[in-house]
């Protein structure tokens, strides 16, 4: 099944999400990257129906992109967010509602803070300090009650989500093998190896 | 037509098997320091419509034990009549009643001997400790059980049992400044809070109504602490020089 | 064609509940039951005999009017919903369970008892349906004072747990439910086994049951060492169900914790949940001081993270 975890930390937001693509019972891909760069200071990790996340994230992506040639300025995490929540709950409404799920990261350069939000299929949206998504959320969102820290330095929050990492590895019965960090801070996105 | 084949090819059939039905009501049970006291209203009914105004939920068991029984009236009826039948076999072979816990106990295994076939009622045992104290007992309808100081059962314990968390176990409440929460409330004030918890449930409950029985077990030696003034007190009891069963009647609202 | 071949053999569960219930029909009360034996009846009859509707298929017919997955109007609640944990550690073994009985989305009692005391060197605990858990453990623990009387020594943690899993496999399929884990000390020392209703019988070093379990195991998992001390492990214990108690919404009100030993369990204490989150447990042993819950924890810390320039 499908993880997706999300961190903030002292002016940072660590996203991550697994890298299998499955069908059935099979392993199609192994190193599929399921976060998306969508400006240059905010992540989109997504999970859910095969098919749709593809069509989803990448009409999202275009959109925000099409907003900062328009307009200059990109838009700001918590007003592209709620675009994007608009988009999901529009789509609910119609024939084939897209069944994706999200978690939003992102850096607002003018206030200097970090923002992440929680997003459903059905458009329920949430700002958080550290989100899940998929069967890995029952195992991690009681270990981040306890070892989450706003304050944390990149290293610290990377050491938690390996934490998470691990204990999502130790108990989930099909846990997937690998995952793809990304952060988003104040020097915008990045990918890191963990 | 089924009544037309013969008799020699007649095969087992299964129909629609169903046993049970709700007869609504509701019951509860506080237990104080010395004194227990259960309750239970007295409309028997199915769906929307009344069977009967007066049909008993609670019952006495010995002098030291009351019975409350609530769900399905004709598993109720016939459990509470097996376990007398119990009790009684009990007296014969030890020449005592049976104590409380073991009452308990008993309800349990006579329950959880029906595991596969469940009586579908809720029972609540109420009475006098072998050390003097008042104890309550709620059982599921498998035979889980627990002592607790207070149960509310039925139709309307969604309504009552947070009623009595609040007046009770004083759940929410802070006690003013230099003051604390009384361990044991006075049975007056558990009759009171009883009689205002079964008005209450028939004003918001339209299976819950007609009569209420609230049956006042007294631990040995006690003193009446205030029975003898209410009003239309009856004495149960087989004898004043052990524990002591007095029921108390009140009429509520019919409609 | 399973029910018809059920109905007519003369092997397997339901055959031998249906003798059973011949048996009792003939004789309903055993010379037991006069006196103070209560539904026990004489051991050496073996396993307590049950009533059975008389129908094709009584499995059927229980899980008609009892499982409220399948049916939430169903009549009978059986409840559900629960947190348990227990490990092994160098200084014995710890318990750790919540207090809450759920009846669909009532809190049917927040005061259950879930850890079964079934004499003073074992423990059991309660998940799935409250009477199986509570009868069976019951009932093993009688058997395990005549292993004493017959044996002359105490039945090890290994044995008593594999009496329990061979009697709940005899029923399989008839509709018990059960995952409670047996805990305690023997001449192995401490031990802890998962027992559950499908018969599976699994020793181990940190088992949690429920449906809190998997939020008790994020913060177990990450805090379990073997060698941590008495008060590190019984910490780890209650700070576990408290994390259970905030995420899962079927667990709560109050812990209940156990310390067992070489001579024997020791209740530690009863502690609410709410109070652990604002307050913490209280002045115990191995409390850090504080409450548990993240807002309090994080307060006054923030992500944020201007710019030098900009703060002045």
């Amino acid at each position: 099944m499908e993880n997706l975890f999300a961190i903030t930390g002292k002016g940072y937001v660590i996203v991550a999400a697994d890298t299998t693509s499955a069908r059935s019972i099979v392993k199609m891909k192994v190193d599929e990257d399921k976060i998306k760069v969508l400006s240059p200071h905010l992540l989109m990790a997504y999970s859910g129906e095969p098919g749709d996340t593809i069509q989803f994230s990448e009409y999202v992506e275009r959109n925000i992109r099409l907003f900062q040639i328009r307009n200059t300025y990109p838009l700001g995490p918590s007003a592209a967010a709620s675009w994007i929540r608009r988009s999901l709950a529009e789509s609910l409404r119609s024939r084939k509602p897209y069944a994706v799920n999200l978690l939003l990261g992102g850096y607002d350069t003018n206030k200097h803070e970090p923002h992440l939000f929680w997003v459903d299929y059905l458009g329920t949206m949430t700002e958080v300090p550290f989100a899940a998504h998929g069967y890995g959320s029952y195992f991690v969102l009681s270990l981040l009650d306890r070892y989450h820290n706003p304050e944390a330095s990149l290293e610290e929050g990377l050491a938690t989500l390996k934490r998470c990492i691990a204990e999502v590895t130790k108990r989930v019965v099909v846990s997937p093998g690998q995952y793809k960090v990304k952060v988003v801070d104040k020097d915008g996105a990045r990918e890191i190896e963990i | 037509m089924p009544d037309m084949v013969p008799m020699s090819v007649a095969q087992p059939q299964e129909r629609q098997f169903n046993p049970y039905s709700d007869n609504g009501g509701t019951i509860l049970a506080v237990a104080g320091a010395n004194f227990s006291v259960i309750a239970g209203d007295t409309r028997q009914s199915e769906g929307y419509s009344i069977q009967t105004r007066y049909a008993p939920k609670v019952f006495r068991l010995t002098d030291k034990a009351v019975l409350a029984v609530n769900g399905f009236a004709a598993d109720g009826n016939m459990f509470v009549k097996k376990v007398k039948q119990r009790l009684e076999w009990y007296r014969h072979a030890h020449s005592k009643d049976m104590p409380l816990r073991a009452v308990a106990r008993l309800i349990q295994s006579m329950l959880y001997a029906r595991r596969f076939f469940p009586y579908y009622v809720y029972n609540i045992l109420g009475g006098i400790e072998e050390d003097g104290s008042g104890a309550v007992y709620s059982f599921d309808p498998v035979g889980s059980y627990e002592r607790e100081a207070c149960r509310a059962a039925g139709a309307a314990s969604s309504l009552v049992q947070p009623f009595l968390d609040n007046q009770i176990y004083f759940k929410n409440q802070t006690p003013a400044p230099g003051t604390s929460h009384p361990a044991h409330l006075a049975l007056t004030d558990v009759l009171a809070l009883v009689i205002d918890s079964f008005t209450s449930a028939t004003e918001r409950h339209i299976e819950v109504g007609d009569g209420l029985e609230m049956y006042v077990v007294l631990a040995k030696g006690s003193p009446l602490q205030g029975l003898e003034l209410v009003q239309g007190v009856q004495e149960m009891s087989t004898t004043t020089d052990g524990e002591r069963v007095f029921i108390v009647r009140r009429n509520l609202k019919r409609d | 064609m399973n029910t018809f071949a059920d109905r007519f053999s003369t092997t397997g569960a339901l055959a031998e509940l249906r003798k059973a219930q011949k048996a009792a029909d003939e004789e309903e009360f055993s010379d037991a039951m006069w006196g103070s034996e209560a539904g026990f009846g004489s051991l050496a009859k073996g396993v307590p005999t049950f009533s059975v509707p008389n129908i094709p298929d009584p499995t059927a017919f229980l899980r008609l009017h009892t499982d409220d997955h399948a049916d939430p109007t169903c009549k009978i609640k059986i409840s559900h919903g629960t947190t348990t944990l227990a490990f092994r550690f160098q200084g014995g073994v710890i318990v750790a369970v919540d207090s809450r009985a759920t009846a669909g989305s009532y809190v049917a009692s927040g005061t259950v008892k879930k850890v079964i005391e079934i004499n003073p060197y074992l423990l059991g605990t309660m998940a799935g349906g409250a009477a199986d858990c509570q009868y069976w453990e019951t009932y093993l623990g009688m058997h395990c004072r005549l292993h004493e009387l017959r044996n002359r020594e105490r039945i090890s943690v290994s044995a008593a747990s594999k009496y329990l899993s061979n009697l709940v496999y005899s029923y399989k399929g008839m509709g018990l439910s059960m995952g409670t884990m047996i805990c305690g000390w023997d001449k192995t020392g401490p031990a802890v086994f998962y027992v559950d209703s499908d018969g599976t019988r699994l020793k181990g070093d940190l088992f949690s049951v429920g449906s809190g379990s998997t939020f008790a195991y994020g913060v177990l998992d990450q805090g379990y060492r073997w060698d941590l001390t008495d008060e590190e492990a019984q910490e780890l214990g209650r700070r576990s169900i408290y994390a259970a108690g905030h995420r899962d919404a079927f667990s709560g009100n109050t812990c209940n914790l156990y310390h067992v030993k070489e001579d024997g369990w020791k209740f530690i204490g009863n502690y609410d949940i709410s109070k652990m989150h604002y307050d913490g447990p209280g002045n115990v042993l191995g409390a850090t001081g504080g409450g548990y819950g993240y807002e309090l924890r994080v307060e006054g810390l923030s992500s944020a993270n201007p710019p030098v320039a900009a703060q002045a």
